[in-house]
């Protein structure tokens, strides 16, 4: 039997969680921000709100999309109140180049760059998908599309991806 | 379904366990050689979305117990031989980040806490043709899951200081135990009869005892 029931059994669970979830998190934030700086903040603050409203999660095995919601929504806040401007992919790439560098594999490197310009509507759904085990209806219910519309994305963003690492070739665009 | 429609559902889920697709995979070869082309894509997709992080702030000490680690795994797979001087830990960063990976994949196996019926374990690795004996520990989590193109049982045991994961790898040979270290996470990669397990924990002194017995307990090719 455990004693969750006062203080510390809460932050107990909710350390618990972080260190399990925070990881993720913020490789989530990095490819929603393509910033690893403001992908940290934004991972910070959102834990700051999960804590304050961790009374709210009722089931734990819900967690990690309660969490990617939260940390969805800072991304947004944190967007709005910068109001930054139109995006030099480029100097982005540049910028972020430790990040997306692998020294021992070049594809691995080469991915991360084609995943990087990505547009934000293909590349999020396909994080959600491959790197954080989202199933498509799962998915659409984060993002607030048809689980059509989200097939759509993730389709046409790893035909992208194929054309970009030149592994395929085949537009067949749906 | 035709070969259009295969590409448009495998190329939204390459993984996807749809029955049409699976029945009009095993007649068109081109359609199964895309599907591959893609879970191989997502495979190498996976791994570069783990970006590398920065070390955490709080970071533990770890030397002492990682020795406690060498010798541990060494015991393990080699019984009788002197522990520490058998154990060969070298670099093998594709096989730790693939289990990594996966184990932050599933960051909700962590917090189950109600152990499963036995035949709900045994479903999972008869499967795969293994077997837990003796008492592994109490399981709390067991699916089958898709690692490195293959289906492998994922099990969380309980240890007295808390979850371990365990993948039983019965593809991947190691010849030598691998270590994993990532953030507050800690594991091994132990060469099995079959193929290899890997425990992933994130207390180290607290997986001695769990890798022993689940390594012990694994009964290959039921």
């Amino acid at each position: 039997m455990n004693s969750d029931h006062g203080g510390t059994g809460r932050q107990r669970r909710f350390d618990a969680l972080c260190t399990a979830l925070r990881p993720d998190l913020v490789r989530f934030a990095f490819w929603l921000a393509r910033d690893r700086a403001l992908a940290e903040d934004v991972v910070q603050e959102a834990l700051l709100r999960a804590w304050k409203s961790f009374d709210a999660l009722t089931d734990e095995t819900k967690a990690k999309q309660w969490m990617l919601t939260i940390v969805r929504r800072e991304h947004a806040r944190t967007w709005e109140r910068k109001r930054l401007e139109a995006v030099d992919l480029d100097a982005l790439v540049q910028a972020e180049a430790p990040v997306l560098a692998s020294e021992d594999d070049a594809a691995l490197a080469e991915m991360r760059e084609a995943l990087f310009r990505l547009d934000d509507g293909y590349r999020e759904p396909l994080v959600l998908q491959v790197m954080m085990g989202y199933t498509t209806n799962e998915i659409a219910e984060h993002l607030g599309l048809t689980q059509g519309a989200v097939l759509t994305r993730l389709f046409r963003a790893r035909q992208k991806l194929r054309v970009t690492m030149s592994v395929g070739g085949v537009e067949d665009e749906a | 379904m035709n070969c259009l429609e295969f590409r448009r559902l495998i190329g939204a889920e390459p993984a996807g366990r749809d029955a049409g697709a699976a029945a009009h995979r095993a007649t068109c070869a081109t359609c199964a050689a895309y599907q591959d082309e893609l879970l191989a894509m997502d495979a190498l997709l996976a791994r570069a979305m783990r970006i590398p992080l920065r070390p955490a702030s709080h970071a533990r000490g770890v030397g002492v117990p990682r020795r406690r680690w060498l010798a541990l795994a060494a015991s393990v797979v080699v019984g009788a031989l002197v522990a520490a001087t058998l154990w060969v830990s070298y670099p093998a960063p594709t096989l730790a980040s693939e289990v990594m990976g996966h184990v932050s994949h599933e960051p909700d196996a962590w917090v189950a806490r109600e152990p499963l019926a036995a035949d709900a374990v045994a479903a999972v690795l008869g499967s795969s043709g293994v077997r837990l004996r003796g008492d592994a520990g109490t399981v709390t989590f067991a699916q089958r899951c898709f690692f490195e193109r293959h289906w492998v049982p994922h099990l969380v045991v309980q240890g007295a200081a808390g979850p371990v994961t365990v993948l039983l790898l019965a593809h991947r040979r190691v010849d030598a135990p691998v270590t994993i270290t990532e953030q507050e996470f800690t594991g091994v990669v132990l060469p099995a009869p079959r193929g290899s397990i890997a425990i992933v924990g994130r207390d180290i002194a607290g997986l001695d005892d769990i890798a022993r017995r689940v390594f012990e307990a694994v009964e290959w090719d039921v």
